[in-house]
């Protein structure tokens, strides 16, 4: 993820030092393989699993949808065998080997049109599909984005900078039961010829939520601004 | 009521390898509904734990599809998982649910899934 | 107030039963004194990320010992592609609760992930898995690997290490 502060042209800081904890998890690491306790292949693609669970995925599974008709159906259709060619598989993943983290494995592939925007909460407490979009930002978790999403939809949206016209249909999906879900968005203008790894560049995990559009100048999840409900909602 | 039983494993056993809700189909036999029907959110008494909102109760809506079947989450959470059901995802407008929610935009809604058990013909 | 997990509690019986040896280790000791923690390199060098690099592998290695060989691996593989996993020689929950014994008797003030990073050298030692004498060597070897300035020293050895 880019970082405002920086210079666009300048390299991000980097630690230019080894420390002796750097140098002990190598050891240790190396004297495990030695001792034939697992090998370099278990860690490293343990390792490498674990560096994928992100909103990585998903991003490639709506660039393949933008470029290939015949899997965005497949993805609108059956989202648990469309995650597959994206190397997630929710059936077999971890940890319970039968399912999410929370067990259950229906993904919904909800599918953009230039007349329909649709994004995802979770009002009674905070599903969200892990297996393919990593842990949730922590602003979809709280009380404040659960409850007013589903009431004033337009004005969250907006406090995300994302302001709609009016003949769109905003559509709130609120993941209740068994099913999760992540957004198909629309393809943006500007984007023509692209290749697939472009593509997946502009997907961010705010688009896969629905909070955001993907744009093709824009790689990085927005800050959320703080604000007070303007129309708090009471009973 | 399923009798009480301390069975750990049955889920973990029927689920595995399958997914759920991907283990229980075939359980809950014909839909009530279709897709396209308009149904009302009933408002039944539920016993510590529930997940039809209460913000739908009431309500209604319209059948957009019939998602999966699975004993409804209010059995589950007693580990009873005898009547499995079919799932509908409802769409409903948002001046159904808000009485003030903007005229401007009249074309706006939510969708969730409800269990059949829950729903009654509009 | 809280309940306190039961299974914690029956945990907290039988680990208190096997004496585990909480003294210091004279190598992790040196580490725990001199080694800079991410904490500190990531204020000095203007790094906002807020796990050291190393920390994912750390995360690996402790899965592959709790889960053994082929353990975590299946995960990544087709079903029908699966073998049994052998060699699970530090079980996940004991690894974390000696990793709070250690923390509350010997590695007090190190921050995480480093205390966790050390307990793990710690219990591999007391388990017999490596010997402090090898761990030296292999410390060493390591350090003058990453310290290199002419960029090729050994280089099979670094290929079998990196990860991808």
């Amino acid at each position: 993820m880019s970082d405002d502060k920086h210079d666009l042209h300048s390299p991000a800081p980097m630690v230019d030092e080894v420390s002796e904890f750097e140098v002990l998890e190598l050891a240790v690491r190396e004297l495990a393989i030695e001792k034939g306790l697992f090998t370099k292949e278990d860690h490293n693609r343990w390792t490498e699993y674990m560096h994928t669970l992100g909103p990585a995925p998903a991003a490639r599974l709506v660039a393949k949808a933008w470029l290939d008709p015949e899997f965005k159906k497949l993805a609108v259709n059956d989202g648990v065998k469309a995650s597959l060619d994206v190397g997630i598989d929710w059936i077999n993943s971890m940890p319970t080997n039968f399912g999410t983290p929370s067990d259950y494995c229906n993904l919904r592939v909800l599918e953009d049109t230039p007349k329909l925007k649709h994004v995802v909460v979770c009002t009674l407490c905070s599903c969200y599909p892990r297996p393919i979009l990593g842990q949730s930002p922590e602003w979809y978790r709280t009380p404040n984005y659960r409850r007013r999403i589903v009431r004033w939809p337009r004005q969250v949206l907006a406090e995300f900078g994302l302001q709609l016209p009016e003949d769109i249909e905003v559509r709130v999906e609120d993941s209740n039961q068994k099913s999760r879900f992540i957004v198909l968005p629309v393809r943006p203008e500007g984007t023509e010829g692209w290749s697939e790894d472009q593509l997946a560049e502009i997907v961010t995990r705010d688009c896969l939520i629905g909070v955001a559009v993907p744009k093709p100048s824009v790689t990085a999840n927005r800050k959320r601004p703080v604000r007070r409900a303007v129309n708090p909602y009471h009973h | 009521m399923s009798k009480p039983h301390y069975d750990r494993n049955h889920h973990v056993e029927k689920a595995t390898d399958i997914g759920d809700p991907q283990c229980f189909k075939g359980e809950a036999g014909k839909p009530r509904f279709k897709v396209g029907d308009r149904v009302r959110v009933r408002n039944l008494p539920d016993i510590f734990y529930t997940r039809t909102q209460g913000y739908v109760r009431g309500a209604e809506a319209v059948v957009a599809e019939l998602v999966y079947e699975s004993p409804p989450a209010e059995d589950e959470s007693w580990d009873n998982t005898e009547n499995v059901e079919w799932f509908y995802s409802l769409v409903f407008k948002m001046a159904d649910l808000w009485p003030d929610y903007p005229d401007y935009f009249p074309n706006d809604t939510v969708e969730t899934e409800i269990p059949e058990h829950y729903l009654e013909a509009a | 107030m809280a309940e306190t997990n039961p299974d914690y509690v029956a945990l907290d019986k039988e680990m208190s039963g096997k004496n585990l040896d909480n003294s210091p280790i004279e190598l992790l000791e040196r580490i725990r004194r001199k080694g800079r923690t991410w904490k500190d390199l990531s204020a000095e060098y203007g790094v906002d990320n807020p796990d050291p690099p190393w920390r994912i592998n750390l995360e690996s290695t402790c899965d592959n010992l709790a889960y053994g060989h082929n353990g975590p691996l299946n995960i990544c593989r087709p079903v029908d592609q699966r073998e049994e996993p052998s060699n699970k020689k530090v079980d996940a929950v004991e690894r974390r609760w000696e990793e709070d014994q250690l923390t509350n008797e010997l590695y007090t003030d190190v921050p995480f992930p480093e205390r966790q990073l050390l307990a793990l050298a710690h219990t591999m030692i007391r388990r017999g898995l490596f010997g402090e004498r090898e761990l030296a060597v292999q410390l060493k070897k390591v350090s003058d690997r990453l310290n290199m300035v002419d960029g090729i020293y050994q280089e099979e050895q670094i290929s079998n290490t990196e990860t991808g």
